[in-house]
């Protein structure tokens, strides 16, 4: 949990008032009760963060120069040359894609600190875990500031000993989906959310290529119609490290039920940003399953 | 007969909690990231596969100026620049399956977006492989099959290929001033538009079968077709057919003969409450 307003004073009385809410439907908050789960709360966690200035001067500007092809710190980076020889102002003699690691930073640190604070809430009330999990992240007021909101329903398992370190375990399931998982002999450790975001700076021919300029420039032996190389590794590179972010939280656990989401913003001329943003459970297998028998099809007569 | 002892979800959620509790340890070699559901994943366990790693394949592919102009018959270089993207694509899918020692990937979705001056196609799905295998030696299968189609696929005795895409872009057939005015006012069939549309939608048919076929594939299954004009140019009628190639893995086809099932609960009578109010 970083930042000073940890859970609002509001929070703890809400929480302690002897009643609960639940954001469940009623079949599932059903499905709970049938697994054993009491909801005590609906808890929740919210951080606003600013963007800072990554612009010019500014200590993150790095991987945007043609001689460093491979970004800083592992983080991916890939430059490619104009082919032409020109030398000109106008003519964009080299490109990069470039992960921009400062902003996966911002966007998990308000992402972790909205779910640092749920989970704060979910002990306030000594829940096992929190099931139902729901987050969203949006722009807000400005351009660079964007608010994070995680919501769940806290549950004590009856007849259960505390969480180990007291910390609930957490997922994006509930209900029947939760039971099925359970008794499948996996066990819900943390929901695990990650984003990249690939910065692409085109070159000559991408710049040419998404113009309509492949007849124009397409060199020697080259068909009409070709990949434009850079914006699909770009693409391609944005999915990859956000796997490789929620590999790197899972360990040899299971992520399981991924959603993701993509998008693509073109900031200027030849110049775009891929994001792309992986949420998943992450779950562990606490006991060896026996394999179900093959399934009977069956045709509804109705 | 023998009876499995029906599960009770209390027990299996305090058995998992306490494991929890006391400092439960993975006991697996490598983790898993995969985008089915629970019910996916227990079906293709039912016929002992396993999900290993989410995978993805995307492709760009520029379209030269000048392709969308008036002009007539069919466009060759759009219907080029969407072969182009989605093989690029496919292939960069099936790489990433291969990587991670996957034999194919199911439940994969398709996005193919036309823009003026590129195509776009991104694929995203879960590579699997059956429980505990070695790494594929030869081509990895790609589908865009739920876990639950594959599973029936499978156990009927057939076995996915690939991704089979066909698409064909048409400029809309025009008449002459006269015809036009000829014909206001009679019911008659645009034989131009008809036979201009038809082969259309047969040369997008067609490619696809034909991709279907260098797969070595015995057919295609779970055709989708789109249609319609591009926003962009309103002029142009854009087809696409796409679907998985299968073959035919064992010597015959197994039949799946399903058991008749006839609900006896009553038909539930909705109650609208608007209908209160005389609504």
């Amino acid at each position: 949990m970083t930042g000073p307003p940890d859970v609002p004073e509001a929070a703890p009385r809400r929480l302690e008032s002897g009643s609960f809410s639940s954001g469940l439907t009623v079949p599932d908050f059903a499905a709970c009760l049938q697994m054993g789960l009491r909801p005590v709360g609906l808890v929740q966690g919210f951080c606003a963060m600013q963007w800072g200035w990554y612009g010019a001067g500014s200590p993150y500007m790095r991987g945007m120069s043609p001689y460093t092809p491979q970004g800083s710190g592992g983080a991916y980076a890939q430059t490619w040359y104009c082919p032409h020889g020109f030398v000109s102002g106008e003519h964009r003699m080299w490109g990069q894609n470039y992960e921009q690691v400062w902003v996966e930073q911002a966007w998990l640190q308000g992402f972790n600190t909205a779910f640092g604070r749920l989970i704060e809430e979910a002990k306030e009330v000594g829940a096992h875990g929190v099931i139902g999990v729901t987050d969203t992240a949006h722009s807000l007021l400005e351009s660079n500031v964007a608010e994070f909101h995680v919501l769940g329903t806290a549950v004590v398992v009856e007849g259960a000993p505390p969480p180990p370190k007291g910390e609930p375990w957490s997922t994006y399931l509930a209900g029947q989906r939760l039971a099925k998982l359970v008794e499948a002999g996996f066990m819900p450790i943390s929901v695990v959310a990650s984003i990249a975001s690939v910065r692409v700076w085109a070159y000559c021919v991408t710049e040419y290529l998404m113009e309509g300029g492949a007849t124009l420039w397409q060199t020697q032996g080259t068909a009409p119609v070709q990949d434009v190389e850079q914006v699909s590794e770009g693409l391609l590179a944005a999915r990859a490290i956000a796997r490789d972010h929620v590999r790197r939280q899972l360990g040899t656990d299971t992520l399981h039920g991924v959603t993701v989401a993509t998008s693509e913003r073109e900031i200027g001329g030849g110049d775009q940003v891929f994001e792309c943003t992986l949420r998943g459970t992450r779950v562990r297998r606490f006991k060896d399953f026996d394999p179900i028998g093959a399934p009977r099809p069956t045709v509804r007569l109705s | 007969m023998t009876t499995t002892p029906e599960a009770d979800p209390r027990a299996e959620m305090a058995a998992a909690a306490a494991w929890l509790a006391h400092g439960g340890a993975s006991s697996e070699k490598r983790g898993v990231t995969s985008d089915l559901s629970i019910d996916e994943a227990l079906l293709l366990h039912s016929i002992g596969w396993e999900p290993i790693e989410l995978v993805f394949g995307v492709s760009i592919t520029s379209v030269p100026v000048g392709v969308w102009t008036w002009g007539r018959g069919q466009i060759g270089a759009a219907s080029d620049a969407h072969n182009l993207a989605v093989h690029t694509a496919t292939e960069r899918l099936t790489k990433e399956c291969s990587t991670v020692g996957g034999h194919g990937v199911v439940g994969v979705r398709a996005s193919v977006e036309v823009h003026p001056h590129h195509v776009e196609v991104e694929l995203t799905g879960t590579a699997i492989r059956p429980a505990g295998a070695k790494p594929h030696v030869g081509r990895p299968f790609v589908s865009d099959l739920s876990a639950r189609d594959f599973v029936l696929l499978s156990n009927a005795g057939w076995m996915p290929l690939g991704l089979a895409f066909g698409a064909s872009f048409i400029y809309a057939p025009r008449r002459d001033a006269a015809t036009a005015l000829r014909q206001s006012t009679q019911n008659v069939e645009l034989t131009n538009l008809t036979e201009a549309l038809y082969a259309a939608r047969e040369s997008a048919m067609d490619r696809m079968q034909t991709w279907g076929l260098q797969m070595s594939a015995d057919g295609v299954v779970g055709v989708h077709v789109t249609e319609g004009p591009m926003y962009f140019a309103r002029h142009v009628m854009a087809f696409s057919a796409w679907g998985t190639a299968v073959h035919l893995a064992g010597d015959r086809h197994r039949y799946v003969q399903p058991d008749v099932v006839l609900p006896l609960d009553d038909v539930v009578v909705q109650f609208a409450a608007r209908s209160l109010r005389g609504d």
